[in-house]
Protein backbone atom coordinates (compact mmCIF):
# COMPACT_ATOMS: atom_id res chain seq x y z
CA UNK A 1 0.00 0.00 0.00
CA UNK A 2 1.27 3.40 -0.81
CA UNK A 3 1.35 5.99 1.78
CA UNK A 4 -1.36 8.20 1.22
CA UNK A 5 -0.35 12.45 1.99
CA UNK A 6 1.94 13.39 4.83
CA UNK A 7 0.17 12.54 8.24
CA UNK A 8 0.76 14.68 11.46
CA UNK A 9 3.33 13.75 13.97
CA UNK A 10 0.71 12.69 16.61
CA UNK A 11 -0.52 10.27 14.35
CA UNK A 12 2.30 8.45 13.42
CA UNK A 13 3.43 8.12 16.98
CA UNK A 14 0.28 7.06 18.09
CA UNK A 15 0.25 4.17 15.13
CA UNK A 16 4.23 3.16 15.49
CA UNK A 17 5.59 0.49 18.19
CA UNK A 18 6.74 1.99 21.07
CA UNK A 19 9.01 0.90 23.89
CA UNK A 20 8.96 1.62 27.67
CA UNK A 21 10.47 5.08 28.06
CA UNK A 22 12.26 4.19 31.42
CA UNK A 23 13.86 1.33 29.68
CA UNK A 24 14.83 3.35 26.75
CA UNK A 25 16.02 6.27 29.00
CA UNK A 26 18.40 3.49 31.01
CA UNK A 27 19.56 2.12 27.96
CA UNK A 28 20.94 5.32 26.65
CA UNK A 29 22.75 5.78 30.06
CA UNK A 30 24.13 2.77 30.28
CA UNK A 31 25.13 3.04 26.39
CA UNK A 32 26.99 6.36 27.56
CA UNK A 33 28.29 5.27 30.66
CA UNK A 34 29.45 2.51 28.72
CA UNK A 35 31.45 4.48 26.32
CA UNK A 36 32.74 6.57 29.02
CA UNK A 37 34.53 3.48 30.37
CA UNK A 38 35.80 2.26 27.58
CA UNK A 39 37.56 5.63 25.58
CA UNK A 40 38.06 6.84 28.90
CA UNK A 41 38.22 10.77 26.88
CA UNK A 42 35.25 12.62 27.07
CA UNK A 43 36.19 14.46 23.55
CA UNK A 44 36.17 10.58 22.12
CA UNK A 45 33.17 9.79 23.89
CA UNK A 46 31.36 12.89 22.09
CA UNK A 47 32.97 11.58 18.70
CA UNK A 48 32.09 8.29 19.19
CA UNK A 49 27.94 9.39 20.04
CA UNK A 50 28.15 11.53 17.02
CA UNK A 51 29.04 8.39 14.89
CA UNK A 52 26.49 6.29 16.73
CA UNK A 53 23.56 9.11 16.10
CA UNK A 54 25.44 9.00 12.28
CA UNK A 55 24.57 5.78 11.58
CA UNK A 56 21.45 5.26 12.72
CA UNK A 57 20.32 8.57 11.08
CA UNK A 58 21.29 7.10 7.84
CA UNK A 59 18.83 4.16 8.48
CA UNK A 60 16.41 6.26 10.44
CA UNK A 61 15.55 8.37 7.37
CA UNK A 62 14.42 5.58 5.70
CA UNK A 63 11.75 4.57 8.16
CA UNK A 64 10.70 8.42 8.47
CA UNK A 65 10.12 8.96 4.89
CA UNK A 66 7.92 5.20 4.58
CA UNK A 67 5.89 5.84 7.42
CA UNK A 68 5.22 9.71 7.69
CA UNK A 69 4.30 9.83 3.88
CA UNK A 70 5.81 13.37 3.38
CA UNK A 71 6.93 14.51 0.01
CA UNK A 72 9.70 16.30 -0.77
CA UNK A 73 10.49 19.54 0.95
CA UNK A 74 11.00 22.56 -0.99
CA UNK A 75 13.24 24.28 0.95
CA UNK A 76 15.75 23.88 4.44
CA UNK A 77 13.20 25.51 5.97
CA UNK A 78 10.72 23.29 5.75
CA UNK A 79 13.20 20.49 6.34
CA UNK A 80 14.00 21.84 9.59
CA UNK A 81 10.15 21.89 10.66
CA UNK A 82 9.58 18.62 9.16
CA UNK A 83 11.90 17.78 11.82
CA UNK A 84 10.94 19.65 14.53
CA UNK A 85 7.41 18.78 14.29
CA UNK A 86 7.38 15.42 12.78
CA UNK A 87 10.94 13.82 13.14
CA UNK A 88 11.14 14.26 16.58
CA UNK A 89 7.48 13.26 17.04
CA UNK A 90 7.50 10.24 15.52
CA UNK A 91 10.73 8.52 17.01
CA UNK A 92 11.47 10.68 20.67
CA UNK A 93 7.29 11.59 21.40
CA UNK A 94 8.37 15.39 22.08
CA UNK A 95 7.91 18.10 19.72
CA UNK A 96 10.52 20.77 19.13
CA UNK A 97 10.54 24.40 17.90
CA UNK A 98 12.63 26.29 14.85
CA UNK A 99 14.03 29.48 15.96
CA UNK A 100 16.50 31.80 15.25
CA UNK A 101 16.98 31.50 11.20
CA UNK A 102 20.00 33.39 9.60
CA UNK A 103 19.14 35.97 7.02
CA UNK A 104 19.70 33.55 3.80
CA UNK A 105 17.88 30.49 5.67
CA UNK A 106 20.43 27.78 5.59
CA UNK A 107 20.67 28.16 9.90
CA UNK A 108 18.84 27.59 12.46
CA UNK A 109 18.02 26.48 16.22
CA UNK A 110 15.89 23.32 16.86
CA UNK A 111 14.76 23.85 20.48
CA UNK A 112 14.32 20.85 22.12
CA UNK A 113 12.10 21.97 25.60
CA UNK A 114 12.01 18.03 26.87
CA UNK A 115 14.06 15.53 26.41
CA UNK A 116 13.45 11.98 27.40
CA UNK A 117 16.79 11.06 26.94
CA UNK A 118 17.96 13.10 29.95
CA UNK A 119 15.37 11.85 32.87
CA UNK A 120 17.08 10.81 36.13
CA UNK A 121 20.62 12.27 34.40
CA UNK A 122 23.19 14.77 36.51
CA UNK A 123 26.47 15.16 35.09
CA UNK A 124 29.09 14.11 37.61
CA UNK A 125 32.25 17.19 37.49
CA UNK A 126 34.37 15.02 35.78
CA UNK A 127 32.38 14.76 32.67
CA UNK A 128 31.23 18.50 32.42
CA UNK A 129 32.60 18.90 28.49
CA UNK A 130 30.47 15.63 27.52
CA UNK A 131 27.57 16.52 25.50
CA UNK A 132 25.33 13.93 27.23
CA UNK A 133 22.38 13.78 23.83
CA UNK A 134 25.44 13.82 21.16
CA UNK A 135 23.65 11.02 19.66
CA UNK A 136 20.71 13.34 18.42
CA UNK A 137 23.14 15.70 16.09
CA UNK A 138 24.25 12.43 14.84
CA UNK A 139 21.10 11.62 13.64
CA UNK A 140 20.34 14.50 12.54
CA UNK A 141 23.13 15.03 10.34
CA UNK A 142 23.19 11.41 8.65
CA UNK A 143 19.08 11.40 8.00
CA UNK A 144 19.74 14.99 5.92
CA UNK A 145 22.71 13.77 4.15
CA UNK A 146 20.75 10.71 3.13
CA UNK A 147 18.69 13.28 1.51
CA UNK A 148 21.44 15.18 -0.06
CA UNK A 149 21.76 17.39 2.11
CA UNK A 150 25.49 18.25 4.15
CA UNK A 151 24.61 19.96 7.54
CA UNK A 152 26.79 20.76 10.37
CA UNK A 153 24.80 20.13 13.71
CA UNK A 154 26.28 21.34 16.49
CA UNK A 155 24.74 21.81 20.30
CA UNK A 156 24.44 25.63 21.89
CA UNK A 157 22.43 24.95 24.61
CA UNK A 158 22.12 21.80 27.01
CA UNK A 159 20.15 21.51 30.56
CA UNK A 160 22.54 19.35 31.50
CA UNK A 161 25.04 22.14 31.98
CA UNK A 162 22.82 24.15 33.37
CA UNK A 163 21.13 26.05 30.64
CA UNK A 164 17.02 26.33 30.57
CA UNK A 165 16.41 24.21 26.77
CA UNK A 166 18.19 21.64 24.47
CA UNK A 167 19.10 23.66 21.55
CA UNK A 168 20.93 22.32 18.48
CA UNK A 169 22.23 24.79 15.50
CA UNK A 170 21.67 23.08 12.37
CA UNK A 171 23.69 24.76 9.49
CA UNK A 172 23.12 23.60 5.73
CA UNK A 173 27.00 23.44 4.22
CA UNK A 174 25.89 22.47 1.27
CA UNK A 175 23.10 20.61 -0.90
CA UNK A 176 25.25 18.21 -3.05
CA UNK A 177 23.57 17.75 -6.56
CA UNK A 178 21.68 14.42 -6.81
CA UNK A 179 24.65 12.21 -8.32
CA UNK A 180 24.31 9.19 -10.95
CA UNK A 181 27.56 6.48 -10.69
CA UNK A 182 26.64 5.83 -14.52
CA UNK A 183 26.08 7.88 -17.21
CA UNK A 184 23.42 6.10 -19.49
CA UNK A 185 25.27 5.55 -22.28
CA UNK A 186 27.93 3.77 -20.26
CA UNK B 1 10.78 18.64 63.16
CA UNK B 2 12.61 15.74 60.91
CA UNK B 3 16.35 16.25 62.31
CA UNK B 4 18.17 13.89 60.25
CA UNK B 5 17.19 11.11 56.95
CA UNK B 6 19.48 8.29 56.04
CA UNK B 7 20.05 5.71 53.06
CA UNK B 8 22.24 2.70 54.37
CA UNK B 9 23.03 0.01 51.92
CA UNK B 10 22.22 -3.79 51.70
CA UNK B 11 26.19 -4.15 53.43
CA UNK B 12 25.10 -1.53 56.46
CA UNK B 13 27.40 1.07 54.28
CA UNK B 14 26.06 4.70 54.60
CA UNK B 15 25.04 5.80 51.23
CA UNK B 16 23.55 8.92 52.06
CA UNK B 17 22.86 10.79 55.58
CA UNK B 18 21.74 14.17 55.87
CA UNK B 19 20.97 16.22 59.38
CA UNK B 20 18.44 18.99 59.40
CA UNK B 21 19.50 20.77 62.64
CA UNK B 22 21.27 24.05 63.45
CA UNK B 23 22.47 22.90 66.55
CA UNK B 24 26.02 20.65 65.86
CA UNK B 25 24.24 17.29 66.78
CA UNK B 26 25.26 15.70 63.88
CA UNK B 27 27.91 13.04 65.37
CA UNK B 28 25.04 12.28 67.50
CA UNK B 29 22.33 11.81 65.03
CA UNK B 30 24.88 9.71 62.91
CA UNK B 31 25.24 7.36 66.00
CA UNK B 32 21.28 7.32 66.71
CA UNK B 33 20.91 6.32 62.82
CA UNK B 34 23.74 3.67 63.59
CA UNK B 35 22.02 2.33 66.43
CA UNK B 36 19.03 1.47 64.84
CA UNK B 37 20.48 -0.61 62.53
CA UNK B 38 20.85 -3.26 64.97
CA UNK B 39 16.85 -2.75 65.22
CA UNK B 40 16.44 -3.37 61.84
CA UNK B 41 18.54 -6.45 61.85
CA UNK B 42 16.71 -7.42 64.49
CA UNK B 43 13.43 -7.46 63.19
CA UNK B 44 14.32 -8.68 59.88
CA UNK B 45 15.64 -11.93 61.22
CA UNK B 46 13.13 -12.71 63.59
CA UNK B 47 11.73 -15.59 62.38
CA UNK B 48 8.34 -14.74 64.69
CA UNK B 49 7.20 -12.10 62.57
CA UNK B 50 7.48 -12.19 59.01
CA UNK B 51 7.16 -8.73 57.25
CA UNK B 52 5.00 -8.15 54.54
CA UNK B 53 5.41 -4.59 54.58
CA UNK B 54 8.48 -2.21 53.40
CA UNK B 55 7.65 0.08 56.52
CA UNK B 56 9.40 -0.95 59.64
CA UNK B 57 7.53 1.10 61.85
CA UNK B 58 8.86 2.70 65.22
CA UNK B 59 12.07 1.41 65.67
CA UNK B 60 13.03 2.46 68.94
CA UNK B 61 12.11 5.86 71.16
CA UNK B 62 14.83 7.57 72.93
CA UNK B 63 14.89 10.59 75.02
CA UNK B 64 14.20 12.53 72.48
CA UNK B 65 13.99 11.48 69.19
CA UNK B 66 11.98 8.64 67.39
CA UNK B 67 13.78 6.52 64.81
CA UNK B 68 11.12 5.32 61.69
CA UNK B 69 12.79 2.54 59.22
CA UNK B 70 11.63 1.59 55.95
CA UNK B 71 13.42 -1.50 54.21
CA UNK B 72 13.23 -1.78 50.60
CA UNK B 73 12.87 -5.30 48.42
CA UNK B 74 16.98 -4.78 47.53
CA UNK B 75 17.68 -4.18 51.32
CA UNK B 76 18.58 -0.72 51.37
CA UNK B 77 17.35 0.74 54.81
CA UNK B 78 15.69 4.74 54.90
CA UNK B 79 15.84 5.93 58.60
CA UNK B 80 14.09 8.92 60.11
CA UNK B 81 15.14 10.61 62.98
CA UNK B 82 12.45 13.11 64.06
CA UNK B 83 11.70 15.20 67.41
CA UNK B 84 8.18 14.96 67.20
CA UNK B 85 6.30 13.26 70.34
CA UNK B 86 3.19 12.56 68.34
CA UNK B 87 4.14 11.44 65.16
CA UNK B 88 0.75 10.52 62.60
CA UNK B 89 1.45 7.24 61.04
CA UNK B 90 0.33 8.53 58.06
CA UNK B 91 2.75 10.75 58.02
CA UNK B 92 5.80 8.40 58.11
CA UNK B 93 4.48 6.50 55.69
CA UNK B 94 3.99 8.83 53.04
CA UNK B 95 6.86 10.77 53.63
CA UNK B 96 8.88 7.06 53.06
CA UNK B 97 6.81 6.74 49.84
CA UNK B 98 8.16 9.97 48.83
CA UNK B 99 12.14 9.31 49.58
CA UNK B 100 11.83 6.18 48.12
CA UNK B 101 10.70 7.44 44.93
CA UNK B 102 13.44 10.21 45.05
CA UNK B 103 15.99 7.52 45.88
CA UNK B 104 15.01 5.07 42.52
CA UNK B 105 15.09 8.57 40.46
CA UNK B 106 18.33 8.91 41.91
CA UNK B 107 19.87 5.35 41.62
CA UNK B 108 18.44 5.56 37.99
CA UNK B 109 20.96 8.43 36.71
CA UNK B 110 23.54 6.34 34.89
CA UNK B 111 26.37 8.14 36.70
CA UNK B 112 25.47 6.95 39.94
CA UNK B 113 27.60 3.65 40.91
CA UNK B 114 25.36 1.26 42.96
CA UNK B 115 26.40 0.98 46.40
CA UNK B 116 28.24 3.72 46.42
CA UNK B 117 27.42 7.27 47.76
CA UNK B 118 24.92 9.22 46.44
CA UNK B 119 26.02 12.26 45.58
CA UNK B 120 23.73 13.74 43.55
CA UNK B 121 22.64 17.42 44.11
CA UNK B 122 19.11 16.75 42.75
CA UNK B 123 18.43 14.33 45.22
CA UNK B 124 19.85 16.45 48.32
CA UNK B 125 17.28 19.22 46.89
CA UNK B 126 14.35 16.98 46.32
CA UNK B 127 14.98 15.16 50.13
CA UNK B 128 14.96 18.72 51.82
CA UNK B 129 12.23 19.54 49.56
CA UNK B 130 10.15 16.23 50.95
CA UNK B 131 11.48 16.94 54.90
CA UNK B 132 10.03 20.23 54.42
CA UNK B 133 7.11 19.40 53.28
CA UNK B 134 6.39 16.59 55.78
CA UNK B 135 3.72 16.63 58.36
CA UNK B 136 1.78 19.43 56.42
CA UNK B 137 -0.66 17.54 54.84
Amino acid sequence: MAPVGPRSGDAIFSSIDRVNAELFTLTYGAIVRQLLTDLEDVDEVNKQLDQMGYNIGIRLIDEFLAKSGVSRCVDFKETAEMIAKVGFKMFLGVTASVSSWDADGTCCSIILEDNPLVDFVELPDTCQGLYYCNVLSGVIRGALEMVSMKTEVTWTRDALRGDDAYELQVKLLKQVAEEYPYKDDE
Amino acid sequence: MIVCVSVVGHQNNPLYIQSFTDADDALKLHHVVHCSLDVIEERVNNPKTTLNEAFLGLLYPTLNYKVYGYLTNTKVKFILVTTDLDVRDTDVRNFFRKFHAAYVDAVSNPFHVPGKKITSRTFAQTVSNIVGSYGLN
